[in-house]
Order: structure tokens, then sequence, then C-alpha cells
């Protein structure tokens, strides 16, 4: 690979770069692999840098043309989002990327035009406003945040923000990147966009179920596998032993949620050879710090001094984490709590996340940790659930491990389940549900959720 | 008072004792819930969701009655009685 290439890339405003990086890869490699799709499953097929690239310039040629308010990807191919986003980003013309779950936002864009698998550019909407000319601001990257503990909402980027934590140096060069998050959001984002830019292969597999992104590891040779510790522990834990053998991972970048101490443990007995990279990010700060030692949470010693970057981290009163992007920037809540444990500050959990039994807080995450530490218990999830009496109530579901202990039984593993939780938790901690499921839901951003599967209230 | 819903009442006490360590009581209707079972408002928040489970109604969420006194085993088997025989 020519290193030029990347050179000049860092020298190109941030919102030419993806356009100009799949350009000048189709012109030296046309027939690398951009992005594989469906592996791990019988539809798999590849695209092409060339192919891209030729997208790119078409539809680049349609948006000069017609220079919309703005564009809405509604596309459910990967490889439409990437050409939608390189062609928007170097026409100057405002993107958006909204996940299923958050499309009854797109009211706000009522303006925009809406682009889907086709790549052919409709007709502004009635009375819809265009642009005469070419922008010269640098245009915004709209995307829904995950609504893990809320509902989703619309944050603007700009192209800087989206691009400023992909890795450029040569040792990124090349790579094939799977991709579990859902591509319209900022954690898929961020993977795809780090692909493109150092001429890497995306790999999507043909869904999340752990025997297919196992597979699709060790078919497409998969260097770096970023995902979110629920994804990562059910990965581990469920699928199948031969196949996770062969993975070759160089890497695990996980983001999302916290990572406990026991998930890492596991990581680093199925995946010996892969260094952990734990990512501090949010879809509206951006990426915040990481933490490359392997080790839950983050050094106590970096609370109250600047971090590369000029970061600054604090605690409020009730352990809530404050981010300072920069000395002359507010401080920030990020609704995560953090608790001192020797010489780490730890993660317990999201404020929002917090389970009110009768006045008494409860940090489902505590709980959970508790569960997944039961001989027999694979995976657990902890949720409140609305009680007339109390305000709230702590239930949980487990998944058993497969195989089962020697000799044990699902109602035994479930009652030493609770008297584990007796032993180590505070009275109103206990779960006073606890399912056992055959698999817990994960949301679409591929973390645990928080609320109930469904809804108690008809 | 149906037979059904007694004996779906007992069924979920029985399930809160048993999950909460205190196995082997018996469940009678004329029992005094909080002095003879030891029934906290946790162990009571428990045997409703258990109830809404198994007769699917929740007589405490409705806000058109006031939270009737529950005392004994025997109130609850009225409360969700009725609840269960409103239209």
């Amino acid at each position: 690979m020519s290193q030029t290439t990347f050179d000049s890339l860092s020298d190109a405003p941030a919102e030419d770069r993806l356009a100009a990086a799949i350009a000048g890869i189709a012109g030296l490699e046309p027939a690398r692999v951009a992005v594989v799709s469906g592996a791990g499953g019988s539809g798999r097929s590849t695209t092409e840098y060339a192919a891209l690239a030729a997208a790119v310039t078409r539809l680049e040629s349609q948006l000069d043309a017609a220079r919309p308010a703005g564009v809405v990807a509604r596309a459910s191919r990967v490889e439409s989002l990437l050409v939608i986003a390189a062609a928007c980003g170097r026409q100057h013309v405002p993107v958006a990327f909204l996940a299923e779950d958050s499309r009854d936002l797109v009211g706000a864009l009522r303006d925009w035009v809406e682009l889907d698998d086709t790549l052919e550019l409709p007709p502004p909407p009635p009375g819809g406003r265009t642009r005469r000319e070419f922008e010269t601001v640098p245009p915004p990257v709209v995307v829904a945040t995950s609504g893990t503990s809320g509902p989703p909402k619309l944050v603007e980027h700009s192209w800087d923000s989206l691009l400023a934590a992909a890795r450029l140096a040569e040792q990124w060069h090349g790579l094939a990147w799977l991709l579990v998050y859902d591509a319209t959001r900022w954690a898929g984002i961020q993977v795809w966009v780090q692909a493109l830019l150092t001429g890497g292969r995306l790999v999507v597999p043909a869904s999340r179920d752990p025997d297919t992104v196992a597979r699709s590891l060790v078919d497409e040779r998969v260097a770096i596998l970023p995902a979110t510790p629920t994804l990562l522990r059910r990965l581990t834990t469920s699928a199948e032993r031969s196949m996770l053998e062969r993975v070759a991972i160089d890497r695990i970048t996980l983001g999302g949620e916290a990572a406990d101490g026991p998930l890492l443990d596991q990581a680093r007995a199925t995946f010996p050879a892969a260094r952990i990279t734990q990512v501090y990010a949010t879809t509206e700060l951006g990426e915040v710090f990481r933490v490359a030692d392997g080790r839950p949470g983050f050094p106590a010693t970096w609370l109250g001094k600047a971090l590369p970057g000029g970061v600054r981290l604090s605690t409020r009163r009730d352990g809530e984490l404050l981010v300072q992007l920069s000395r002359d920037s507010a401080e920030i809540g990020t609704g995560d709590l953090v608790e001192r444990r020797g010489d780490r500050y730890e993660f317990t959990g999201r404020r929002s996340d917090v389970i009110v039994v009768g006045g008494a807080k409860v940090l489902p995450g505590r709980v959970e940790e508790v569960l997944r530490g039961v001989p027999g218990v694979a995976e657990a999830r902890v949720y409140g659930l609305p009680s007339g009496i109390t305000g709230e109530l702590v239930a949980a579901e487990i998944v058993l491990s497969d195989p089962p202990p020697q000799g044990s039984t699902p109602d035994g593993v479930r009652s030493t389940a609770l008297t584990a939780c007796r032993a180590a938790l505070e009275h109103h901690g206990v779960p006073r549900i606890l399912d056992i499921v055959k698999r817990i839901a994960t949301t679409a951003a591929g973390k645990t959720p928080r609320r109930p599967a469904v809804a108690p209230h008809p | 008072m149906t037979p059904a819903v007694a004996a779906a009442v007992v069924t979920a006490i029985s399930a809160v004792l048993r999950d909460t360590g205190r196995n082997g009581r018996s469940v009678e209707p004329a029992m005094l819930l909080a002095a003879d079972l030891g029934l906290d408002s946790l162990d009571l928040a428990q045997t409703i969701v258990l109830l809404e489970r198994s007769l699917g109604c929740d007589p405490f969420r409705s806000a058109a009655t006031a939270t009737p006194a529950v005392r004994t085993v025997s109130d609850l088997i009225t409360i969700y009685s009725q609840a269960l025989d409103a239209p």
C-alpha cells in the first residue's frame, strides 16, 4: 500500500477524506475488497474499492446537480451507507444516519431527501428547500443516540469529530474489521470510517448469532473485533468452542458499556493473543479516552489532571463521571457512575439505570456480576419492574450454561443464584423475579436493555 | 371467593417464601401476612407480580380503587376474586 495515499489524506478537509480514501485505494488496487456482507452465512458477497469509488462518483454528480438541503440515509446495506457518507461529505451536503428505532425523528429533517439502496436521488419534497450551489461551510453529520436508557435523540456532529478517533498510522493499514454494531450508529460509523480510511476490509456478519460471528472471525481472517461487553460475553459463552479456538484476532476494542473484571478475564482466556482496549465514548462527546491495560475502569490517578488530548475527568458527589473536553469547555455530566476500588475508578452503571426499591438504590450491573458468578449461569440481565408497593422491584433473567454443570438442574441453579444474591447483596438488591430464559435480548446498539422486555402495563 | 384464585394466591406466597429461603411453611387463608408469615413490603410486591403473571391482573395498580387493607391471606384472595369478577 502506498504511504503517500494516506499522507495526503490527512491534509484533505475532514469531509473529503472518505471519498478521497476510497478513490485513492481504488486507483492503486481496484480489486481490493472493501466490504464483505453476510459473512458467516450463505448470502456472503463482497464489494471492491473500485465499485465503491464508482458509486461515490455517480452519487456525487447527482448531488451536485440537485443540491438537496440534506440527505437522510435510509439504506439497509452497509455498502450503500458508505457511499452516501463519502459522497455527501465531499459534496458538502448534510447527511443523517437514522437507526431503525429512531426513524420517527425524521420529522425534524423534513426538507431533506431520503436515499435508499438504489442510490438514486429522489426529487426534493414538495415545497422543500434546496441549495443553489456548493455550500462552502462544511456540512454536519446527524446521528441518533443509542437510547439504552432513554428515548433516542438526534445529535449533530462535524466531520472533524466523526473522524477524530480514527487511527491512521501504518500499523492499522489494510486490516479486517468486524462490524457487529448497527452501521447507522456512532459506534458502527466509527468502525467503517476507520476501515475505509486505512484501506481495510469491513466484515459484516450475516447475523449477531454467536456461531455466525465466530465463523465470520475465522473465515474472513478478522484482525480487529470492536464490540460491546454484552456482545463479547455472548460470543465467549455461547459460540461453539472448536470455532472459537480457531479465531486469530489481534485486538478487541470494547465500548458502549463498562466491562467488568470477570468478562476481561474470560476474553483473555478465550483469545489469549488479542490485546484488549476499552474505549470510553458517547454519541454526544465522541471518544473521550481509552484504557489499554486490560483492567476494568481507569487508573485513579487520571482524575483531575489533563489526559492526552486535553480531556479532564472529575466526579460529582453522587459518583457521576464528569468530562471536560478542553480547558475552555464546560464540564459535561456523562450519566455514568464510577466508584473508587483500590487504584482504579470502576464503572458501576448508568445513573438512569439505577433501580429504586422502596427508596433504596440498586445498581443492576452489581447484581448481574453476582448472578454471572454462579456456576451454571452463562448470562444475566437485571432490570427494574414497576411496583405499586415499592416503586420498583429488582427483576432478572438468566441464561443457563450449556452444557450445565455436572448434576445440576435448572431449579437448582436458580435457587443457588438466589442464595448467592442474598449472601452478596443487600436485602432490597436481591432479585424478586428471576426467570430462566433461552437468550437475553440485546438492544439494536448491542447493549443489555435496562427496561422490562414486555411492558408490564397492557 | 373462587378456589382457583385461592390456590393461585397460596402458590404465589409459597413461591415467595421458597425464593427467599423460608422453606417448608404451609400457607393458610386465615394467616396474617406479616405476623404469621413474616411477609414484608418487598415480599408483598413480589407476590403481586407473581399473581399478575398467574391471574393476569394487578388490582393494586388500578387508580380507581384506593389501596385496600391487606392483612390476611384471605384478604388477598378476596381482592383478586373481586378484581377478576369486575367487568
